[in-house]
């Protein structure tokens, strides 16, 4: 068992950890940028588009601040953006919508060279070498209203109606893509009822600094203070990236968001949060009857539409479901192993976190952590206790400014 | 500079802040004190000694673990004055931040005990974070 301060201590550095993982303030800022600039290029006068007030916003993990850097710096940044239109021509289908948001696009000379090849749901536009992120955007429907609903969703302390933030979107696999032109047919979608739904789990009274309005607003202020939960997803996304790489069967982020918030029962610090999640996540993977094959199958239900299944896949490529479990058993083994460490020193958990996380993550986290220590003395805050001689931010006696000397050859 | 504060105070502030430490004095002219000490919640414990003898200053050591480990790469420990002798570098002797006249355990001893947690970051990341000057120099000693 850890002692109060030892845990404290392991949270403070999981926090630092965290926060070497995040996306830095720069590239946050260029990519709000840059999606902000896709957004001007689609409300552009004179563009068929205009008339419905086309918005772009965050979604996925950038709307909810569980965004990580990519293992290797030259791997793209994924960025999910929603291109939402307040109503449309009433003779447009599905495929008319995504074309003309598609060609909206191809309109711009910077923008033609950069869009994929045209995806079931999305665009995506690929920047350059010098940006490292792709934008996913996923044209959508919604009807008049929908963003007064949408702010007020997101400022209401209770959690109802999410229905209502559903939106609509195209789908190329659907019978009806060529023909239907009553959006409130089409596919159905609420990643912001989702997000608010995120936010429920993931709110702490104590942090009213933070404001989950901001997540909605088309260009929503960095969150350098990260929530509990938010840390425990980055963590959690980290580790899967290290231990599959480029696999395409690795556990998907939706599923680990999605149990994490679910089992999050609103611990104070990282690492109690981290604990209870990967104790307690599995418990929130279902078993349903499936009348197709006759079998249970596992089932992660969507928080925001119990008819959908984020490890519908699992059926069909069975591996998913065996690496979601190999991975979530990793994950506590490591974890384990690090807290182990808890009387045999820094240089230790250092060590221990090496391999699941990253060595140049951990070891940034961990300089980190000492020049805040460095400040913190420089501050006149560090203090040393009786008996043990332990500094911190508590003790009896403050310390007193000095500075190292040291010798590079012996006296 | 103030007034030395005597031996006898100094070992009743070191009996007062570290009870359970190995303390012996020789009149007012040597001192060594010997303790266990856990410089964060997470790190390893460590012997320390300091030992000040009139005319000679005060010094301060690592007795054990010895050898203390090195960071990947490094070939002596930073910001002391004898790699064998684990002697830690706390103070920049010109600038007398350390005299006689200031209790250990205000002074040199919290100095050694921020030393062993920058030591243990030292070893998992090779980068000092603990502040300080280098110097190969000769200097005067404090």
């Amino acid at each position: 068992m850890l002692t109060q301060e030892q845990k404290t201590q392991f949270s403070e550095l999981l926090e630092e950890l965290g926060q070497t993982l995040d996306i830095s303030p720069n590239e946050y800022a260029a990519a709000v940028k840059s999606y902000g600039a896709v957004g001007t290029q689609l409300s552009k006068e004179g563009s068929l588009l205009a008339p419905y007030k086309p918005e772009i916003l965050p979604q996925g993990s950038f709307m909810l601040g569980t965004m990580i850097k990519p293992v290797n710096e030259t791997d793209d940044l994924d960025i999910d953006l929603v291109c939402q239109l307040v109503g449309k021509n009433p003779l447009w289908t599905q495929y008319d919508l995504k074309q003309k948001v598609g060609d909206q696009l191809k309109e711009n000379g910077v923008y033609r060279p950069m869009i994929e090849p045209e995806g079931r749901r999305c665009w995506t536009l690929r920047y350059s070498d010098s940006a490292n992120y792709h934008m996913d955007i996923l044209p959508a429907i919604v009807d008049s209203g929908y963003r007064m609903i949408l702010e007020k969703a997101f400022s209401a302390q209770e959690l109802d109606e999410l229905d209502d933030l559903a939106i609509r979107i195209t789908d190329r696999k659907r019978s009806d893509y060529r023909i239907e032109k009553l959006h409130l047919l089409w596919l159905k979608s609420n990643p912001f009822g989702y997000g608010r739904w995120f936010f429920s789990r993931a709110s702490l009274d104590v942090m009213k600094a933070f404001s989950i309005n901001e997540s909605i607003k088309p260009v929503p202020d960095y969150q350098r203070d990260k929530l509990p939960l938010q840390r425990v997803v980055q963590i959690l996304k980290r580790h899967r990236d290290l231990m599959f790489k480029g696999d395409e069967n690795k556990p998907i982020s939706i599923i680990i968001t999605t149990l994490a918030a679910k089992a999050y029962n609103k611990e104070t610090t990282v690492l109690e949060a981290l604990q209870n999640v990967i104790e307690r996540m599995t418990d929130y993977i279902e078993e349903r009857f499936d009348p197709a094959t006759g079998k249970l199958i596992k089932w992660v239900t969507n928080p925001v539409n119990s008819e959908e299944n984020f490890a519908d896949k699992w059926v069909e490529v069975f591996e998913k479901q065996e690496n979601f479990y190999k991975w979530i058993y990793s994950v506590r083994e490591d974890v384990r192993h690090a807290l182990d460490q808890k009387d045999r020193g820094l240089h230790y958990v250092m060590e221990s976190l090496k391999s699941p996380f990253g060595e140049k993550a951990v070891t940034k986290a961990f300089s980190n952590y000492g020049e805040k220590q460095l400040e913190l003395r420089e501050s006149g805050g560090m203090k040393m206790a009786g008996l043990t001689g332990m500094v911190g931010s508590s003790g009896r006696t403050h310390i007193r400014q000095h500075t190292n000397f040291g010798r590079l050859k012996d006296e | 500079m103030s007034r030395s504060i005597s031996l006898i105070s100094q070992e009743g502030a070191l009996k007062s802040y570290f009870p359970d430490s190995d303390i012996r004095r020789k009149y007012d002219t040597e001192i060594r004190w010997t303790s266990i000490v856990t410089p964060t919640p997470l790190s390893a414990t460590y012997t320390l000694h300091l030992h000040y003898k009139a005319g000679d200053g005060a010094k301060v050591y690592v007795l054990s673990p010895k050898p203390l480990a090195l960071a990947k790469g490094k070939a002596r420990l930073p910001h002391v004055y004898n790699h064998q002798e684990q002697r830690l570098c706390l103070y920049y002797p010109m600038d007398r931040e350390w005299n006689p006249g200031m209790y250990y355990v205000h002074t040199l001893i919290p100095w050694a005990c921020e030393w062993l947690m920058h030591y243990e970051l030292w070893v998992g990341s090779g980068n000092w974070q603990g502040g300080g000057i280098e110097h190969d120099e000769d200097e005067a000693e404090g």
